[in-house]
């Protein structure tokens, strides 16, 4: 039905010459197909390269500046002041007990502290990412981890340019933040950064 | 009047509507231009918000930083430029940057769509130059076969297949 | 009873995968060995396919409704406190539920589609077109058997689950909106396996199209009333006084609206010229790609960041299929292309024809705006190492202007002829709707309307509705009630809906404002010429996991109640906002905070924006004006071989006339093929 919009009076040519487009000899639609089949396919492997890998480093304006203090006070209520940590590596580690991946990584870090404990290289605080107390102390009282946990000022978040936990920033002895850590940390990971 | 005239009429109306229309409204408030910086810079924690749109504690925070900014009487690229340089990275602002790699953000759409409309603009010229076309034979018996016998043209639509 | 519901849902998941694989393999047969009766046994597959799939329907509702806890998606998102709608609702409130109701959703198109073309089965097109969409719900139902599992059992059943997303139960109407969405999606799979069908075979400008154009039809409307409910239930329900983020979800249910709109427009130069079969056939591919490539990338959290989990292999499983279907059909558009080019031409730039093929261009290039824009941080990621952002700034300053651009196409295409149009016919038809744009800038601009972005879209606005209402004024003038149904004057209405939601787009995002007042009971704050005063604050706790905390607002001497509420089994308190709707100014009230004690302050939002019901409206009117296109025009007679022709082989073919859909003269609403029985304005 499509094509009965014709003008019987006017007896047109029976067959126009067929004048097919072609670019670099090859019709229209092949190349056009081809060229977004190549796009297509260029997408689908963007897509399916992407890695949400743990100990993934990441680009921060932080990463060579001095570390923003953090003051606040611990879970058992005494109060807190990062400047007394420096001298010695830092990992400063934001968290919630509602994210999964930080539940993931607490027995990692738990275990890189208390390597640390012995090398005496590095220090771990957690800095609490919008949660209540309460859940905080159940979830370390039931998982362990024995490092003081911050509740910290609430500008600490938009200081240190934390997105969503977990997120861990790797400080070094005097004070300068040098590694930034999205989406989960492992033990060794982290003992390779502080390694000297 | 004729139409011509009409139509020159209304260009012009048009024309001097909107210039009367485009002049400003006044000096924007201090409010005004916090939400509007705010709605261009993007909450940190919370998924596909605005620091405008957002309750959360992060996004309270930067709304606070522009307030204090706009208070030191800062302008609004010098505010948003502030926020690029912060912690959170040149991410935290909506607007994809306009220089580098990110350029082409802006770029590439707009040359896709000149393209587009160039090639439709070639077709037409070919068009032109080819001449009408009339039916062809095969169509002529195409059509024949569907007016002449279409048995189950479920739709009254003279279609069938 | 507890394993009753699992393994009755398992074997129904069961049963649609092995009746849509038998289907695929059945059909290859026939085809592969030439051997058609073997196509008689499709019916019995599709039976097969639906009585699985509401097996498993009624498995996983008959979970919910009783609470059984062992099945691990009530465990995780059903409840005893939810009522029974909600509960009901739950289903498609996660992933494993929504692609069960997929799956019933496709089953149901395909009983639909075997009905329709029971008796033409064994037409090779119609064969492939069916191995198509078994093909389809093979892989849907595949999923549920693999990484969406909506049946996993758990050991341990909990005593109670957490309960749906408290924002999803809000409102009945709301929790029908993905099922809208679906019901959108899942039905372009039938024009795309047509598409694929005529691909196959071959038979392209055979009027296959026309079959599937009232599909195609449907879905698109069932995909609009998704959109814009979606966007209602962001403003009435989210609280941060927006209807639209561009954020990727709302974007994947875009895209193919985008490209399916284009279809719509281009397909009538098919039926018209017989041309763009090729460029046709790719937009219902595109379609039917997009609406894969966008549930990918809404479900495998791959835009999120990186803080997000995707906790199963569905987001590759969603991402091979796209590939597949990318391949599939470039590879068969590749192969088959050039035997499909149809010959002619377009005669003229002004024509009826050349303004779909602009409209064609402005609609894809905006979809491609769209996923461009959507993907590129991941782009930035790859390439540059660097990590962008691109948000509602970007897709506003790249959507005005094809918004624009589409409105002024709006007005002028309704009155361009096929063919070729003299500029004088056009300035004749053109002028009173031009003049209603002018003078509604005119009227704007003495009203204190300032900035050139709306004033523009205002007016081109107008004179887009004026072009509509011209048509439909005249095909009603010549035809009665029939010049309000059949596809150009439902289509003209359709546009009457698209210019509202236009107009109130560009005036509601021009001339908001906000403010966030902290007040005491009895303060009183003036926005945008609007007075909030704060009266008072209660609490309501018939039932203490319903907390509700509300507060007495008036605005103009009306009360509102913006509130707090607590769900059952929820940590956080959901806002509720309240919203007066006007006709000039909507106010928008959402409490922040409640206060701490009964006479303490309360945080509200006060948000003050022009026109925003003129979107719901318009989203109503442009359903209106689908199920009146949809409605047949012109049912009384069938074409008429004798009468058919003589009917059009005496008109200039400066005419909108269109014998064809119009076999009845009476009927021919179309159109104005007599310009002298036009109104001038003058």
């Amino acid at each position: 039905m499509s094509t009965v919009d014709i003008d019987p009076e006017v007896d047109g040519p029976d067959e126009a010459p067929a004048r097919r487009w072609r670019i670099f000899g090859l019709p229209v639609s092949v190349v056009a197909a081809g060229v977004l089949g190549v796009i297509m396919l260029l997408l689908i492997v963007l897509l399916a390269t992407r890695d949400p890998a743990s100990d993934r480093q990441v680009d921060s304006p932080l990463l060579g500046r001095a570390a923003p203090q953090i003051e606040g006070t611990t879970i058992q209520g005494r109060d807190f002041d990062s400047a007394t940590y420096d001298g010695r590596w830092l990992v400063v580690n934001f968290f919630a007990t509602w994210c999964v991946p930080c539940v993931q990584e607490h027995p990692e870090l738990v275990g890189f502290q208390e390597a640390q404990r012995e090398a005496g290289q590095a220090n771990v605080i957690s800095v609490v990412f919008d949660d209540d107390r309460e859940s905080v102390e159940t979830f370390f009282g039931r998982n362990g981890g024995e490092w003081p946990v911050v509740l910290a000022a609430p500008d600490t978040i938009s200081q240190w340019g934390v997105s969503g936990v977990p997120e861990s920033f790797v400080v070094d002895p005097s004070g300068t933040v040098r590694y930034k850590l999205i989406g989960g940390v492992t033990a060794q990971g982290l003992s390779e950064l502080v390694s000297p | 009047m004729t139409r011509r005239t009409l139509w020159i009429v209304l260009g012009l109306v048009a024309v001097v509507a909107l210039a009367l229309g485009s002049r400003s409204g006044g000096a924007r408030t201090d409010e005004q231009r916090l939400w509007s910086i705010a709605g261009g810079v993007r909450c940190p924690t919370c998924a596909g918000q605005s620091v405008a749109t957002s309750d959360a504690p992060a996004a309270e925070s930067i709304r606070e930083q522009i307030r204090e900014d706009i208070d030191a009487g800062r302008s609004d690229d010098d505010i948003r430029a502030r926020l690029a340089d912060g912690a959170f990275g040149e991410d935290i602002l909506l607007n994809p940057p306009r220089s580098g790699f990110a350029a082409l953000v802006w770029v590439i759409p707009v040359v896709v769509v000149v393209v587009a409309f160039g090639g439709l603009a070639l077709a037409f010229r070919r068009w032109e130059r080819i001449g009408p076309s009339g039916p062809s034979r095969q169509d002529r018996d195409l059509v024949a076969a569907a007016l002449g016998s279409d048995p189950d043209d479920t739709h009254g639509e003279g279609s069938g297949r | 009873m507890a394993d009753v519901n699992a393994s009755l849902g398992t074997a129904g998941v069961a049963l649609a995968v092995v009746a849509s694989l038998g289907g695929v393999v059945t059909v290859a047969l026939a085809q592969a060995k030439g051997r058609p009766a073997l196509l008689k046994q499709i019916p019995a597959f599709v039976g097969l396919v639906v009585l699985g799939s509401i097996l498993a329907v009624i498995a996983m509702e008959r979970a919910l409704i009783t609470r059984d806890f062992s099945v691990q998606f009530v465990a995780e998102n059903g409840s005893t406190k939810t009522s029974l709608p909600f509960t009901i609702s739950t289903m498609w409130s996660a992933l494993e539920g929504s692609i069960l109701l997929w799956g019933l959703i496709l089953a149901g198109y395909l009983v639909a589609v075997v009905w329709k073309f029971r008796t033409r089965l064994q037409d090779p097109l119609v064969a492939w077109a069916m191995l198509t969409m078994f093909a389809v719900t093979a892989f849907f139902f595949g999923l549920m058997v693999g990484p969406a599992d909506p049946f996993g059992t758990v050991a341990n059943p909990p005593l109670d689950g957490p309960g749906p997303n408290p924002l999803l139960q809000d409102n009945l109407l709301m929790a029908f909106h993905p099922p809208m969405l679906y019901l959108g999606y899942v039905g372009f799979t039938v024009p795309f396996a047509f598409a694929i069908g005529a691909l196959v075979t071959g038979r392209v400008g055979e009027g296959w199209l026309v079959e599937t154009r009232r599909w195609t039809l449907f879905a698109w409307g069932f995909l609009t009333v998704g959109i814009v409910l979606g966007a209602w239930w962001s403003y009435e329900v989210l609280g941060w006084g927006g209807y639209w983020a561009w954020d990727p979800v709302e974007n994947a249910s875009l895209l193919p609206w985008l490209t399916g709109t284009a279809y719509l427009h281009s397909v009538m130069v098919q039926e018209r010229r017989g041309m763009l079969r090729v460029w046709n056939l790719s937009l219902l591919c595109a379609t039917f790609a997009l609406t894969i490539l966008g549930t990918f990338l809404t479900r495998s959290g791959v835009l999120d960041s990186v803080h997000a989990f995707s906790e199963s292999s569905i987001g590759a499983l969603f991402l091979g299929f796209f590939g597949l279907v990318v391949v599939v059909t470039l590879g068969l558009i590749g192969w088959r292309g050039e035997q499909l080019r149809a010959p002619g031409r377009i005669d003229s730039p002004l024509s009826r024809e050349a303004s779909f093929l602009a409209n064609n261009v402005l609609f894809t290039g905006f979809a491609f705006v769209v996923l461009f824009g959507t993907v590129f941080p991941l782009i930035a990621e790859a390439l540059d190492d660097r990590r962008v952002s691109v948000g509602v700034p970007y897709f506003n300053r790249m959507a005005g202007p094809i918004g624009l651009a589409l409105l002024f196409l709006m007005a002028v295409a309704p009155a361009l002829p096929w063919r070729k149009a003299s500029t004088e016919t056009l300035s004749q038809r053109l002028l009173w709707p031009a003049w209603f744009g002018v003078g509604v800038v005119v009227a704007c601009v003495a009203a204190g309307t300032r900035g050139i972005v709306p004033l523009v879209a205002f007016g081109m606005g107008a004179f887009a509705g004026a072009a509509a209402l011209r048509q439909v004024i005249l095909a009603t003038r010549r035809n009665g009630w029939r010049g309000l149904v059949g596809r150009t004057n439902g289509g003209m209405i359709v546009h009457l809906g698209v210019v509202m939601i236009a107009v109130g787009l560009a005036a509601s995002g021009s001339f908001a404002e906000q403010a966030e007042a902290r007040m005491a009971p009895g303060d009183t704050r003036t926005v945008h010429g609007h007075q909030v005063t704060y009266i008072g604050y209660e609490e309501r706790d018939s039932d203490p996991s319903r907390l509700v905390r509300a507060t007495e607002v008036r605005v103009d001497g009306k009360t509102l109640e913006p509130r707090l509420q607590r769900f059952p089994n929820a940590s956080q308190e959901i806002g509720k906002p309240a919203v007066r709707y006007g006709i000039g100014d909507t106010v928008y009230l959402a409490l922040i905070q409640a206060p701490r004690e009964a006479d303490g302050t309360i945080l509200l939002r006060i948000i003050v924006q022009p026109l925003v019901g003129w979107l719901w409206a318009g989203g109503a009117v442009m359903v209106l004006g689908t199920l009146l296109s949809a409605f047949p025009g012109r049912r009384r007679r069938g074409t008429e071989p004798t009468s058919a022709p003589s009917r059009w082989d005496r008109q200039h073919h400066d005419d909108d006339t269109d014998p064809t859909l119009d076999g009845d003269p009476g009927s021919d609403t179309d159109t104005d093929t007599d310009d002298e029985r036009e109104p001038v304005t003058a």
